[in-house]
């Protein structure tokens, strides 16, 4: 049986994605693409759609900054780096995230029962 | 080569087409050309699995996933740029043109009343061009508070309308007490007529500098 992530879970950690991509070094829309597939084994695609929504939302917010690079083939590439502010709120997320992985594995696996054994 | 600029038309068909109607901004400017980018080389990444040219675009373009939310979003951005030059181009011909106006009617009022003067009129007939400047004024006033400049944002209209208003009834005041003074010769006539319209016109005047906010522009 394999399992799937589903769109309501991964929505709220797209964000986090991003940075943390970005968190170990600039780069541009395809490539991030790539390295989000490639660091979940092949497992999972967040699609690209997603992922322009979210640079839109993570530059508004200042988490992250865009610049230009140099023309290839195909046209000039769109960089993004992540900034102070979003390293800081890179490292609360993932406070946040241990916090809630251990609080849900609870929720969701654990039973009256195994306390008492 | 030739095969690539085969896929680079595609893209930009499909990129224009997407996006076609869309109100032009930077942003959206922007956005096309990053699409385009990342979506030729993912094209050509697939191609070069084996797969040919329309087969890997059509792959490419699917597996971007729904990009109807960036067409909305761009959409949205476009109206509301097409809608402020419109607004404030606008603004700005009216303020120009009110302006202009103003200045205008004051220069008549002044030089209407100098001519008369010269005429050796009565007193009275005299000064009654003198509206003119009175008129002249409020909409000089109005028509400056309500332009937008590089360092101030326009004031807003209903605001302004008081403003002119308020100077207005300065300078109506000053026009009604000259000429009731030069009609009965009576300096008590001229100031009590003064009163009523100065003291209304200062005292507007006053709330609206003491609740004014900051026009300056970052």
């Amino acid at each position: 049986m394999s399992g799937r992530i589903s769109t309501d879970l991964i929505r709220g950690h797209t964000n986090t994605i991003v940075l943390n991509i970005l968190r170990q070094g600039d780069s541009y829309g395809y490539e991030i693409y790539k390295k989000i597939i490639a660091l979940s084994d092949r497992k999972y695609e967040l699609k690209e759609a997603t992922l322009y929504t979210a640079f839109r939302r993570l530059e508004q917010d200042e988490l992250i900054v865009s610049y230009w690079g140099d023309e290839t083939q195909g046209g000039r590439r769109k960089y993004y780096r992540i900034t102070d502010k979003g390293k800081e709120v890179y490292e609360q997320n993932v406070i946040d995230w241990i916090f809630a992985r251990a609080i849900l594995d609870k929720l969701i696996q654990g039973g009256f029962g195994d306390a008492k054994e | 080569m030739l095969k690539n600029e085969n896929i680079d038309k595609k893209v930009t068909a499909y990129i224009e087409s997407l996006f076609s109607g869309v109100g032009a901004s930077q942003q959206l400017f922007d956005l096309k050309e990053e699409l385009a980018t990342n979506l030729k080389e993912k094209t050509n990444d697939i191609k070069s699995r084996g797969l040919d040219e329309d087969q890997a675009f059509k792959e490419a373009v699917i597996s971007m996933g729904d990009l109807s939310g960036l067409v909305n979003d761009m959409r949205k951005l476009g109206q509301d740029i097409a809608k402020q030059n419109v607004y404030s181009t606008m603004t700005s011909r009216i303020s120009t043109a009110g302006i202009v106006a103003g200045v205008l009617l004051i220069l008549f009022g002044i030089l209407t009343v100098t001519m008369l003067y010269f005429m050796d009129l009565e007193a009275p007939a005299v000064t009654g061009s003198g509206i003119f400047i009175v008129a002249g004024g409020a909409i000089f006033t109005y028509s400056l508070l309500t332009r937008e400049t590089t360092k101030k944002y326009g004031m807003n209209k209903i605001r302004a309308v008081f403003y002119a208003l308020a100077v207005g009834l300065i300078l109506f005041s000053i026009f009604v007490s000259v000429t009731s003074f030069f009609a009965t010769g009576e300096m008590f006539i001229a100031i009590g007529s003064l009163m009523v319209f100065i003291l209304a016109g200062i005292g507007l005047f006053l709330i609206l500098v003491l609740t004014g906010t900051d026009r300056h522009k970052n």
